[in-house]
């Protein structure tokens, strides 16, 4: 840690840390209802349980974001936050909103939109917490006077996240346009602007554990940020199926969406290929291990689950089933949690009192953990899906039937989703187990230093 | 390629994509009011549509495909279901299915009727959508190739049949074999409730042994129809199902039957004489 400012992370990370626990409890409980019966049917119904799981997915991953990014701005800007206390503001802001959200969903206090569960109180406290974040960051980078590429990414990707938010806010009366603009907040977030955030915290990190250098790894940051719009923007088009919108849709949407792997494609070369030319000098070997992790199951769970169900011929049988449960799992785990827990695994050495820098034993365990069991879920869903689309979608069985059919399918649900929550419990214990370190550790760039090459 | 073309080509795709999106975007606009019926979301639509919000559907249901994939798609429900079903299946949904049997039950959310009434209008409006012709197959909530007997599945595999239960058939077969054909491809579906194995009801009672029934029927005293014979009997139960109720509380309500009466314009006189032939054969 070079300067003081960002340990403000890592309380945001602790705050992301244990709502990753609380998102694990909610759905290892949504899993345990597709065996049923459900002894709590009236306390817990599964249409609770599952909000809640996915809310906690977004809110934490967020916090994650926020995180690293008050960690990250000062290393590239090479200075002081601006402001510490509204850092600390909008985190005890942005944790009340999670946290009061989630009560609310316990009795039902929501909207009933997918993904847009949040009361309007709720999203506006968010569009609150995003305009402080936004303006502490800008300023931040406005008072060093140094701009960085892969900065410039990052706050690019973080500004339209905020602007994207919009479209969820006002009311639609028609059904089918409120699905055409809530995909505009989710699938641009998802599929665009996150992405965006993704690459920029992924050069950072190659630009910091290879020392593969700046001027080429911006470079490809720019190329992967082309073609993450130009496929992603269009690719939205893939939502579009079905629900009631214009037919010219349909080809749009698979031949963008089929577009859509080659920025993920590039994304993983550019990690291996930074990992090649410069070597694996750097001793923080675990958040290697979670970098070239992410940047690997991203091509997995977001690129060829994503394309094996895109195309409008093979989604007409798939849409609906279990197959986007297979797709959606893999995919956020990789591009979104595992990005997260890499640049947690960065920033954790200075963070913290006796930590080694190459990451632990119990570390380790809860990568491989966490691989092993979502990879095992990701199969699980795949199973059962294909059983279903088989057996309900194209033999014309019913729902109900077709899911006694497939059960033995979340048994393994069940089984792997708990090792991959081992792993997690891990993870969090690892991070929990040290005291946090407000000091700075690390002299400050001196542009003596920035000459000879001693830092990137 | 240098780091100046990279930028280049970062901003003009992002720039040609989002020109090219809302184009179409301003496009799809122009054409919504006729894709969705527009002029038929009236007041109680909306308010439908604030009920499935309000009660969080969503999250175990899906909806043109979209939402949980917990419970059944609802997208075309209203096309399987007749209103009087899904009325007295909103009232309390554990009269319909058993939760050790199917091992998940829809819990009972205390609707208002006019929320019922008003959620089921909304449902209709999703149902007559012009969604790309999704799905390609009717998704039905129970039932379907499982309720056929061993020997129709037998033929489906043989005949290399994609569509179940449905063998080909020309205007010259057996009048029984059109009537079975029109059993399997009816809208609304009457495979989508009516199971063809002793003992297996759906929604709709199973139809083993109808015949047998409908003969013992027809000569009781507490019979209340029309009807003097076993095929006057089933064409009367078609066209109007409620002339006579005699299967209990599940499969009707307020003297009204749940199976919709709408065969007798959905189908031709001689679709229904055909259906007839087939279902006297179930004896």
């Amino acid at each position: 840690m070079r300067y003081k400012s960002q340990s403000v992370a890592y309380w945001y990370f602790a705050v992301a840390m244990v709502l990753f626990g609380l998102q694990l409890v909610f759905g290892l409980l949504s899993a345990t209802k597709y065996l049923g019966p459900d002894p709590l049917l009236y306390i817990l119904p599964f249409d609770v349980t599952k909000v809640i799981h996915t809310n906690l997915l977004i809110v934490w991953v967020l916090t994650g974001f926020m995180g690293a990014t008050y960690w990250m701005i000062p290393d590239e800007s090479r200075t002081e936050l601006y402001s510490v206390k509204l850092a600390y503001i909008q985190l005890i802001l942005w944790t009340l909103m999670g946290v009061t959200a989630v009560i609310g969903y316990l009795f039902r206090y929501g909207t009933g939109n997918k993904l847009l569960e949040q009361p309007l109180p709720h999203k506006l406290v968010i569009v609150i917490c995003m305009l402080i974040f936004l303006y502490n960051i800008g300023m931040t980078i406005k008072r060093s006077g140094r701009f960085t590429t892969t900065e410039g990414v990052l706050v690019l990707g973080l500004v339209s996240s905020a602007v994207l938010f919009f479209p969820a806010l006002l009311h639609y009366e028609n059904y089918t346009v409120s699905i055409f603009y809530r995909w505009w907040t989710i699938h641009l977030w998802v599929e665009g602007v996150w992405m965006m955030i993704m690459g920029g915290f992924l050069a950072y990190l190659l630009i910091r554990l290879s020392g593969a250098d700046r001027e080429v790894m911006e470079k490809w940051l720019y190329v992967i940020v082309g073609l993450v719009f130009l496929a992603g923007i269009l690719g939205t088009a893939h939502h579009y199926y079905w629900v009631g919108v214009p037919y010219y849709w349909l080809p749009i949407g698979g031949f963008f969406s089929a577009l859509e792997p080659l920025a993920i494609v590039g994304m993983a070369m550019y990690a291996y290929g930074a990992m090649r030319r410069s070597g694996l000098a750097h001793p923080n070997v675990l958040a290697l291990h979670w970098t070239l992790g992410s940047a690997i199951f991203t091509l997995f769970g977001a690129g060829l689950l994503g394309l094996a169900h895109t195309w409008p011929s093979i989604n007409k049988w798939t849409h609906g089933t279990l197959i986007t449960a297979m797709h959606g799992h893999a995919a956020f785990y990789g591009a979104y949690a595992m990005i997260v827990l890499a640049m947690i695994s960065y920033a954790l050495p200075s963070l913290t009192h006796g930590r080694t820098e190459r990451g632990s034993s119990i570390g380790y365990w809860a990568f491989w953990l966490q691989l092993g069991g979502m990879f095992g879920m990701t199969l699980s869903f795949a199973t059962a899906g294909i059983g279903q689309v088989y057996l309900e979608r194209i033999m014309g069985m019913g729902y109900l039937d077709a899911q006694l059919k497939i059960q033995i399918h979340f048994v393994m649900l069940i089984v792997c989703g708990t090792l991959f929550s081992t792993g997690v419990g891990l993870f969090i214990y690892d991070f929990f187990r040290y005291r946090p370190r407000f000091e700075v550790s690390e002299p400050e760039v001196t542009d003596n230093e920035v000459a000879v090459g001693r830092v990137v | 390629m240098n780091n100046r073309q990279a930028r280049i080509f970062a901003w003009g795709s992002t720039l040609v994509a989002a020109l090219v999106f809302l184009g179409l975007t301003l496009d799809s606009h122009r054409q919504f009011p006729e894709l969705t019926n527009a002029e038929n979301i009236t007041p109680q639509v909306t308010h439908g549509k604030d009920v499935w919000h309000k009660y969080n559907c969503i999250n175990c249901h899906t909806l043109f495909g979209e939402g949980a994939y917990y419970a059944p798609d609802l997208t075309k429900i209203t096309q399987h279901r007749g209103e009087a079903y899904l009325q007295a299946y909103m009232r309390d949904p554990s009269q319909f299915y058993d939760e050790q049997r199917h091992r998940r039950l829809m819990p009972q959310q205390n609707l208002s009727e006019e929320e019922i009434t008003d959620l089921i209008k909304f449902l209709d409006w999703v149902a007559n959508v012009d969604n790309q012709g999704w799905p390609p197959r009717p998704i039905l909530v129970t039932g379907g190739v499982n309720s056929a007997t061993g020997a129709e599945q037998a033929a489906m595999v043989l005949t290399g049949s994609t569509s179940v239960g449905v063998r080909p058939v020309s205007p010259d077969s057996d009048i029984r074999a059109l009537g079975e054909n029109v059993f399997r491809t009816a809208v609304p579906g009457c495979v989508a409730c009516h199971s063809l194995a002793p003992g297996a009801d759906g929604a709709g009672p199973s139809l083993a042994g109808v015949a047998t029934r409908a003969e013992l029927l027809v000569g009781a005293s507490d019979y209340e129809g029309q009807a003097g014979d076993v095929e006057g009997y089933l064409r009367e139960s078609i066209v109007a199902p409620s002339a006579h109720l005699s299967t209990g509380g599940m499969y009707s309500a307020n003297g009204v039957s749940f199976m919709p009466d709408t065969y007798g314009e959905s189908l031709s006189d001689d679709e229904i004489e055909q259906l007839v032939a087939f279902l006297a054969t179930l004896k």
